[in-house]
């Protein structure tokens, strides 16, 4: 079953999408203009209030467990895509606060914080980003002041909380990724509400093109891939309906030159 | 560089000096004069100064107790000789002798471009100093080679000489007049980026009938190695009875074109990252003013990872140095699951761009196979 709430894809939310995005080609031919872009300062905002406990369809492993692996693999591609990546950590229960506030392209800092990461009892039943976008905005002015760009990736757990903000119409000083990982949407919750409000929020503050996904089945490699997914330089983003990525790697049999089909051609040098 | 401890005074003319001097310039060995349980801060360190190819050092000494006097400066045990305020001049250097007069009797510790000012006058001075102390040296072939080249613009020279080493002269001579920092579109160096032709000689023969050839070593800047590698630059051969005047000219043309060509890869590699497109996707991220690297996301089943593509200088006669990555897989250390690098594989320069394309595709559909079975059989998959 699939909502459809807005125009375009992102309004839907794919109740059982595991492998694909939209499968069309890019709006248009990739080209590689020569303007630098900018190292990247990266926040993490993870949920920490009870709902980031919930189990994964892996038994003993919570949500947040894979948050954290998570963490640690997008931190690990992002520096082999470019050491000069910086990443630093806030949480978010009601509001968000630092958990680690100096950027830092080191990997074992970034080990250190994400084991620091633990959960809160309770919820407060309420989550409100405007302290995370303040937070992010004074960021990013340091960013740009050191020529770089700031992002804030945001990881939310609840089903039932739809996250509200304060924020000026046209500031938009950093950009702003979404994952959402949630319940299977029931008579209780409202996932779809939530993540339409998210939606709202990233095309309200994003500077440059933000990405959302959504995971409601519990599987730690979905969300390991929506995350690599978000490795995505924000300055050499398509629009989030014309990603293809990522390609299968698979060879397709070769074209019949003898009247034979399904010859499977191996390449042996 | 954050340079915590120092009076705001002496801080201030540090960055300024940092941040403006025409090189790069680097600090070491900051410490405190002054005793510290008085809690005097930090007033000198040592400058590494480039000059001719390698650095100089000079300790630059403060007093935190007296701000307004200007820092002494200290000479590397070499140069007991350089005297900047004393030189005796040829012509012109009357003038250079007052301009550090006035610099350090008009100095005033407010002003952030001074500490700037100072070395760099004094690296003037020195300049004409070890120039002074070649011309000095009683060696025939080197006074005529000296003669041929004197004219060129920003050599410079440095006369080593200690109780073990012979002793040598060194020229460090800029090479062709070329803005490369131009021929780059979106170019992020901070600095022109320069080749040098190092020329080192033997000092105290004397003239030989078939003088033998001076040491030569290409340099460069660093930076520029992301467009133009030096080390694949053969050097054109010293012809017995050569002089630098007859040498620099041709190796200037040689390099000329090579950096030329070197730009013009650019855009092939460009070219080639985008025809990766339809078969790879769009790319996480790639290179976009030099071209030297690309990083795309792909799958095999469930199994998603990374594939770096890195290109050298010598594309496309070197094929591009491919490595995958897991997204999913990771140690208990903490270190991802990379394949080895891959440089072998087919590959023909004249291909066409698609069919490069291809050929890397179907080997990396191959090799995406093992690595997955790499990456399951450490650690299942999640």
């Amino acid at each position: 079953m699939s909502y459809l709430t807005k125009e375009g894809q992102r309004g839907e939310m794919k109740m059982e999408g595991i492998e694909g995005d939209a499968s069309e080609e890019g709006a248009g031919r990739y080209t590689l203009k020569p303007t630098r872009i900018n190292n990247e300062d990266i926040m993490f905002c993870v949920d920490v209030e009870a709902e980031s406990l919930v189990e994964m369809k892996t038994v003993g492993v919570t949500r947040l467990d894979s948050i954290k692996q998570a963490i640690l693999l997008f931190v690990n591609s992002k520096l082999s895509i470019n050491p000069d990546h910086r990443f630093a950590f806030a949480t978010l229960s009601k509001s968000a606060s630092w958990l680690r506030k100096e950027f830092s392209s080191d990997v074992e800092s970034t080990i250190a914080a994400v084991r620091a990461l633990s959960a809160i009892t309770g919820s407060s039943g309420q989550a409100d980003l405007t302290n995370l976008f303040r937070l992010a905005a004074h960021e990013a002015k340091k960013s740009s002041a050191q020529n770089r760009i700031l992002r804030v990736i945001l990881i939310y757990c609840r089903s039932s909380v739809r996250p509200h903000h304060q924020w000026p119409v046209n500031q938009k000083l950093f950009t702003l990724d979404v994952m959402y990982l949630h319940d299977k949407p029931g008579p209780d919750n409202c996932p779809q509400a939530v993540y339409d409000a998210l939606v709202d929020a990233l095309e309200q503050v994003s500077e440059y093109e933000g990405y959302i996904h959504e995971s409601g089945h519990g599987l730690p490699r979905t969300l390991f891939r929506f995350m690599s997914m978000l490795l995505s330089h924000p300055q050499q983003r398509c629009p989030q309906d014309d990603c293809d990525i990522p390609k299968p790697l698979m060879k397709k049999p070769a074209e019949s030159t003898n009247g034979e089909d399904n010859v499977h051609v191996s390449t042996s040098q | 560089m954050s340079f915590d401890g120092f009076p705001p005074f002496i801080s201030a003319q540090l960055h300024y000096l940092l941040n403006h001097f025409p090189d790069k310039i680097k600090v070491e060995q900051v410490v405190s004069g002054g005793n510290k349980s008085y809690g005097v801060g930090l007033d000198r360190f040592t400058l590494l100064i480039p000059y001719c190819l390698d650095y100089i050092k000079w300790d630059v000494i403060y007093n935190a107790e007296f701000p307004l006097a200007p820092p002494d400066i200290i000479f590397g045990p070499e140069d007991e000789d350089f005297h900047p305020l004393h030189m005796t001049g040829a012509e012109g250097e009357g003038d250079l002798k007052s301009l550090t007069r006035n610099i350090l009797s008009d100095w005033n510790n407010k002003d952030p471009t001074r500490l700037l000012a100072l070395i760099q006058e004094m690296r003037d001075q020195y300049m004409s100093y070890q120039r002074k102390r070649v011309g000095e040296v009683d060696d025939d072939r080197l006074k005529f080679e000296i003669s041929t080249i004197c004219s060129r613009e920003g050599i410079e020279m440095h006369i080593s000489s200690g109780a073990e080493k012979p002793e040598e002269v060194k020229f460090a001579v800029p090479l062709m007049d070329m803005n490369i920092n131009k021929m780059v579109h979106g170019c992020p160096w901070r600095h022109p980026q320069k080749i040098y032709l190092q020329v080192i000689y033997p000092v105290g023969r004397k003239y030989a009938s078939t003088p033998s050839a001076p040491r030569l070593k290409l340099m460069s800047t660093i930076e520029l190695r992301a467009l133009f590698s030096i080390d694949d630059v053969k050097l054109p051969s010293w012809l017995d009875g050569m002089c630098m005047a007859e040498y620099l000219p041709h190796l200037e043309e040689s390099l000329q074109k090579q950096v030329l060509e070197a730009v013009s890869l650019i855009d092939i590699r460009r070219c080639f990252i985008e025809a990766l497109t339809p078969l790879f996707g769009r790319p996480l991220e790639a290179d976009p003013v030099f071209c030297r690297k690309a990083t795309f996301l792909a799958s095999s089943g469930s199994f998603v990872f990374l594939v770096h593509f890195l290109f050298s200088t010598q594309f496309p006669k070197q094929q591009p140095a491919l490595m995958l990555q897991s997204s999913q897989h990771i140690s208990p250390q903490g270190v991802p699951k990379k394949s080895p690098l891959l440089t072998e594989y087919p590959w023909s320069p004249r291909w066409e761009v698609s069919q490069m394309s291809e050929r890397i595709f179907d080997f990396l559909a191959d090799e995406s196979l093992n690595f997955k079975r790499f990456c399951n059989e450490s650690q299942p998959q999640h």
